[in-house]
């Protein structure tokens, strides 16, 4: 299994400290949320998906040669968000990880997600 | 040497509202257009281009005909290959339309190269959040990879404002597709069909253009409209109908059933781009079930009828030029015959205002991709109230 293998599956389940392995110390982190973010805090925000969503969906993944492209469909309660990760993997770490999300839909069915 | 812009077509539509911006580009000598057709529908893409006078200069498609299956299906493969283009061959800017898996794709791929993304059509929303439509969710997707906003009226751009975006990221340009329109009737290219050639040689009487592309389903592929098309001509005896349908032998049947034997109706299957915007220069009325159709329409001042139970045409709500009909029978009929009696009625509601544009898109859209690059500087807005005739456009 791979590094973006193994990353999936462990934030997904909501395997914080394994997810946390994966990223090398200084790892880049974006996203399009309207808030700060370091490593920590994205790991709580996903972590807080993983726990709230009922079903978290990999819809499409795309790999190269230093990264992948992954599109998940979050399914909470009320409704689904499309999420895109973008990931930078070198020598079996991730040294970048980039994300987009439906902001609309993730305040509407996720509200609070990125709230301190 | 001219920095590359990459125009991204998947469909029909995409190309039509692509190709007058690859022009503007082309006539501002400040960036170089390179057209891509990618997806499923390349050949399309190619055919509509041409009507241009262009071709793609690449096509990427063969991942996406490998998979045949849901958008979903199609998006990797079609990202792996912009992607691997876009390594060895990387624009200055990417532009991508609307809200299908290519442009999607085109975003997604652009985006992780750090390619800047114009989104022309931005901002078009139908409101409804729990759509299980993945193009809405596309929509919303797009907006956020967006360096660059283009929306089509200021109703889109407000509901970019609401989701957040930069009001410095969003111009409202127009939709590109009057542009395109006034592109092709200008070049004045004979009927491709023959049928509608011989329907028009010498025509006097007052054309009724009706396309019925999605409308019905299952016994009733075409709904009420070729009954209601049959009424119409036998009640206007000036008046002569072509009906394009879809390609399937359902609505052939359905509407060949209906109007055997009645005179001034021509039936075909889908029209080439050409063959339509002609079509749509020369009708008195347009009777549509498509949005775009009736968003071309708009273009030429022709009044436009939009049978449907339900729902706004996507861009309508403020354009006086097209009015929702109920799509029975009866109702098409009526409204349709008040303004095929009335010059004055038909006159006024031609004379109304238009939210799609003056024209004059393409020109602020590759202005504002040169801006975007400090090449020029930005371009202004699309007035409020616009008038193709008055604009400086030309057909």
């Amino acid at each position: 299994m791979n590094a973006v293998d193994f990353w999936v599956r462990s934030w997904t389940s909501g395997d914080l400290p394994a997810a946390r392995k994966l990223l090398t110390p200084g790892v880049e982190a974006e996203w399009n949320l309207d808030a700060p973010v370091d490593d920590e805090e994205l790991l709580q925000v996903m972590s807080r998906i993983a726990a709230f969503a009922d079903r978290i969906e990999v819809i499409a993944r795309t790999d190269s040669v230093d990264g992948s492209a992954i599109v998940y469909d979050l399914t909470a309660p009320f409704g689904t968000a499309r999420l895109v990760e973008f990931l930078d993997v070198e020598d079996g770490t991730i040294n970048e990880v980039r994300h987009v999300y439906d902001v609309t839909a993730v305040d509407r069915f996720f509200p609070g997600l990125y709230d301190n | 040497m001219q920095r590359e812009v990459h125009l991204i077509g998947g469909t029909r539509s995409e190309a039509i509202r692509l190709a007058p911006v690859a022009l503007a580009m082309r006539d501002a000598g400040l960036l170089q257009p390179i057209m891509l057709a990618a997806g499923q529908h390349t050949t399309t893409v190619t055919r509509t281009l041409a009507a241009f006078g262009l071709v793609p200069d690449i096509t990427v498609a063969a991942a996406a005909e490998r998979t045949a299956g849901s958008p979903d299906d199609t998006l990797p493969g079609l990202i792996q290959e912009l992607d691997e283009l876009w390594s060895v061959r990387t624009p200055a800017a990417v532009i991508v339309q609307g809200d299908t898996t290519v442009s999607l794709a085109g975003a997604l791929a652009a985006f992780w190269r750090r390619v800047p993304v114009v989104h022309l059509e931005a901002g078009v929303r139908s409101d409804d959040l729990g759509s299980s439509s993945p193009q809405e969710a596309n929509r919303r997707l797009l907006a956020q990879m967006a360096t660059l906003h283009l929306a089509p009226t200021p109703l889109a751009a407000m509901n970019l404002l609401d989701e957040q975006i930069a009001h410095t990221d969003v111009l409202v340009t127009g939709t590109t597709v009057v542009d395109a329109t006034l592109a092709v009737t200008s070049r004045r290219m004979p009927f491709q069909n023959a049928a509608v050639a011989a329907a028009r040689q010498d025509s006097t009487n007052r054309l009724v253009l009706v396309t019925a592309y999605g409308s019905g389903s299952g016994n009733d592929p075409l709904g009420h409209i070729p009954a209601a098309v049959r009424e119409l001509v036998g009640r206007h005896p000036d008046v002569e109908v072509v009906l394009a349908t879809r390609p399937d032998q359902a609505a052939q049947t359905a509407a060949e059933g209906t109007l055997a034997g009645v005179p001034r109706v021509t039936v075909t299957g889908p029209l080439s781009y050409p063959d339509l915007s002609r079509l749509l220069c020369e009708a008195y009325l347009v009777l549509t079930d498509s949005d775009g159709i009736a968003e071309e329409a708009t273009a030429f001042g022709v009044p436009t009828l939009v049978p449907r139970d339900g729902g706004e045409p996507a861009l309508s709500l403020t354009a006086e030029r097209v009015k929702t009909i109920g799509s029975d029978t009866e109702g098409i009929v009526a409204e349709a015959s008040a303004l095929l009696d009335s010059r004055f009625r038909r006159d006024a509601m031609a004379a109304g205002n238009t939210p799609y544009g003056d024209g004059l898109a393409a020109r602020r859209t590759a202005q504002a991709a040169a801006a975007l690059l400090g090449l020029a500087p930005a371009p202004d807005a699309m007035p409020v109230s616009v008038n193709v005739l008055s604009s400086g456009a030309h057909a």
